[in-house]
């Protein structure tokens, strides 16, 4: 049992969030507070989304970046149809719309990796490029920061409030429960239903998949539905959360949620990754974003420092099976000379 | 007797060179050259200032550059890997062979001493480009992580290093004689398209008349049958990242001798997109790759670019339907390549 969650990608993760959050406290004592963790959890709402939705395509064995400009074309086009139909309700329909566009943009993706069998990565660079560029020319390129008077409070609604001595009230936003239910949802699928097996198994190996009778491009289209359904979705809240509409949202993030994915455990190589795992990942990314600021490194070094640690988090899985080879290969080599 | 068999070697001689027309209609070179010529024609017809010596020579001027990172990014594609950070390499390599030049070197000279002065940039850039190739081979190579993992964050590494060192500006007041490989041209050919055309030729020669570039396409069709025949993959891949590397960082020369400046975000955007749609247009995948089609597909993608800008000067974001039109055109290529792949399997 311990060795199983020891020898889990997981576990690293969580050691790693161990021991950042250690150093961060060290340096300011202020950061063991119940206020700190909403800050966190609040700044990583809709990262954890985006990178659920990107968990099934990574399990498949696919790289796809195209996710970001999904999110940013389903959330601004929504938002300017909306506002210039004169539109004055609440959320619900914001998210409705925007989730259906991001469904239909990301069947783009499925016809062309199954129907033309084409490579996922450079199907998704293509239309990252294109989706961005349609979004800025056809639809829109201000940003815009009027609500609808039914969502302009949206942004305020609380989960719950504590009171913290240093920094006064701190707030978690109701949209964490949004993240817990689909957490929950996307961890049943992926265990217990046979298109989550499937994902698995395709990642495991496709070919193999494909002789088992699992119907590898049905399951591969479900993958993107949910990446474009989920990039959607964290496109919305992230608005609302900053209460802007921006057109560019979320360029150049992408790095940093595959990132998340991939130190939550998912290998690139398919067939691994958990929702729990993703979760952590993202709480990785977002505590070294925080603790960067924390420790005082000039502003124009941050993209050297996040590179670098980036570098470092991705030759981990690596780096373990390598290490596990050779101690394989030390054993058998012991073995034989006694 | 004689004359009939003369008669026959006429008929066979004759057979062969439909062949041979045959076959050379089928590659793609042919298929890619047909297609510049259309290009280039359609665009005469639309545009009156297409088809003049001025925009002529600004095209030649302009795609150098990415015509040196497609060969950068060709020969990662060789083996079936990606190199995202050439665009980010050759701003760094620009970035610091710029601070060499000036923080170290003397402001002015005498003009017989620029070669010198060139030649001394371009070896600082090229061993900058030698070390960020290595760095990203061993990633690939040794640790054996995936080749877009690590060159996207490498991207972010290489650029945070470039962002650092700037403090996120524009570095400028570069000594003129930088200047000259980006402005002037020998025989109406400006330099930095002989430079282009020079290295093609080199890498040519490195793919296509070398040991090493045996085996970069031994490895790319099969990484397992290379392996067990006795070559060493990971000094392959190794190779093969520093000879991106060194690729980018020329380009980054020339990108900074073109505008006199160096910063860490030219060509950020757009050219890692061109540079695989040019190897895809090219038809490199892995095991195979051309770089007499990677040229062609170089001028093609220049054609198109300059004939849209002319078409869509004065337009509100016209740069953000390039992006659009950019974005398409890959996918249709695509579409494409996969039918006529298929097309080959079916005859």
């Amino acid at each position: 049992m311990f060795r199983k969650i020891y020898s889990a990608n997981e576990f690293v993760t969580f050691i790693i969030i161990l021991l950042i959050s250690i150093f961060i406290g060290l340096i300011n004592p202020a950061f063991f507070s119940i206020a700190s963790i909403f800050d966190v959890l609040r700044s990583s709402i809709v990262y954890i989304i985006l990178a659920l939705g990107l968990l099934p395509v990574m399990i498949v064995g696919g790289i796809d970046i195209s996710f970001v400009a999904i999110g940013a074309l389903s959330a601004y086009s929504t938002h300017m149809l909306l506002i210039n139909n004169g539109y004055e309700g609440g959320v619900f329909l914001y998210y409705i719309i925007a989730c259906s566009i991001g469904i239909i943009a990301s069947f783009l993706n499925s016809i062309l990796t199954t129907k033309f069998n084409l490579n996922i990565f450079n199907v998704s660079l293509a239309l990252y490029i294109m989706w961005f560029g349609f979004v800025r020319f056809f639809v829109g390129s201000k940003r815009s920061a009027t609500f609808p008077e039914g969502a302009s409070n949206f942004y305020s609604k609380f989960l719950l409030t504590v009171k913290d001595p240093f920094v006064g009230n701190s707030n978690l936003h109701i949209s964490i429960l949004f993240v817990v239910i689909i957490g929950l949802v996307l961890m049943l699928i992926l265990r217990y239903t046979t298109f989550g097996r499937g994902i698995y198994a395709i990642g495991g190996d496709r070919d193999v998949a494909l002789r088992t009778g699992f119907k590898v491009n049905r399951i591969l289209t479900g993958s993107f539905i949910i990446m474009g359904g989920l990039a959607a979705f964290a496109g919305i809240t992230h608005s609302f959360l900053i209460r802007l509409f921006d057109p560019t949202m979320f360029l150049g993030d992408e790095l940093d949620v595959i990132a998340a994915v991939v130190l939550g455990g998912a290998s690139i190589n398919g067939g691994r990754g958990s929702v729990i795992g993703t979760f952590m990942g993202v709480i990785v990314i977002q505590l070294i974003h925080r603790s960067i600021i924390l420790i005082g490194i000039p502003v124009t070094w941050q993209d050297f420092i996040v590179g670098f640690i980036l570098i470092i988090f991705i030759s981990i899985p690596y780096l373990k099976t390598i290490i596990k080879e050779k101690l394989v290969d030390k054993k058998v080599a012991h073995e034989e000379t006694k | 007797m004689k004359k009939q068999n003369n008669v026959e070697n006429g008929i066979n001689d004759w057979n062969s060179i439909v062949n041979l027309i045959k076959n050379v209609i089928k590659t793609q070179t042919f298929l890619l050259l047909t297609a510049l010529l259309i290009l280039f024609l359609v665009f005469s017809i639309f545009e009156e200032s297409f088809f003049t010596r001025r925009s002529i020579t600004s095209m030649l001027f302009q795609l150098p550059e990415f015509g040196i990172l497609s060969l950068a990014m060709m020969i990662p594609m060789m083996i079936g890997g990606d190199d995202l950070s050439i665009v980010s390499t050759a701003n760094l390599s620009a970035i610091l062979s710029g601070f060499f030049s000036v923080k170290v070197l003397p402001n002015i000279l005498p003009e017989e001493y620029s070669i010198i002065y060139i030649g001394s940039i371009f070896l600082l850039s090229m061993i900058v480009g030698c070390i960020t190739g290595l760095f990203n081979g061993i990633l690939v190579g040794y640790i054996g992580a995936n080749s877009i993992l690590v060159t996207l964050s490498t991207l972010t590494f290489f650029t945070g290093i470039s962002i650092g060192l700037t403090k996120g500006s524009v570095l400028i007041g570069l000594p003129e004689s930088i200047g000259l490989i980006g402005s002037e041209s020998i025989l109406g050919i400006p330099i930095s398209f002989l430079i282009f055309v020079v290295v093609s030729m080199v890498v040519f020669i490195i793919l296509n008349h070398t040991p090493l570039g045996f085996k970069i396409r031994m490895m790319g069709t099969n990484q397992s049958a290379s392996k067990f025949s006795g070559i060493n993959n990971k000094k392959i891949i190794i190779k093969i990242f520093i000879i991106s590397g060194i690729l980018s960082s020329i380009s980054g020369i020339l990108i900074m001798s073109r505008t006199l400046s160096a910063s860490y975000q030219y060509g950020a955007s757009t050219y890692i997109l061109l540079t695989i749609l040019i190897g895809v247009l090219a038809g490199v995948v892995s095991g195979k790759g051309s770089v007499l089609n990677v040229f062609v597909s170089v001028l093609i993608l220049q054609v198109i670019s300059t004939g849209f800008h002319m078409m869509l000067v004065g337009i509100r974001g016209s740069s953000f339907f390039k992006d659009f039109i950019w974005g398409i055109l890959l996918i249709v290529i695509f579409i494409i390549n996969h039918y006529r792949e298929k097309m080959k399997k079916l005859s």
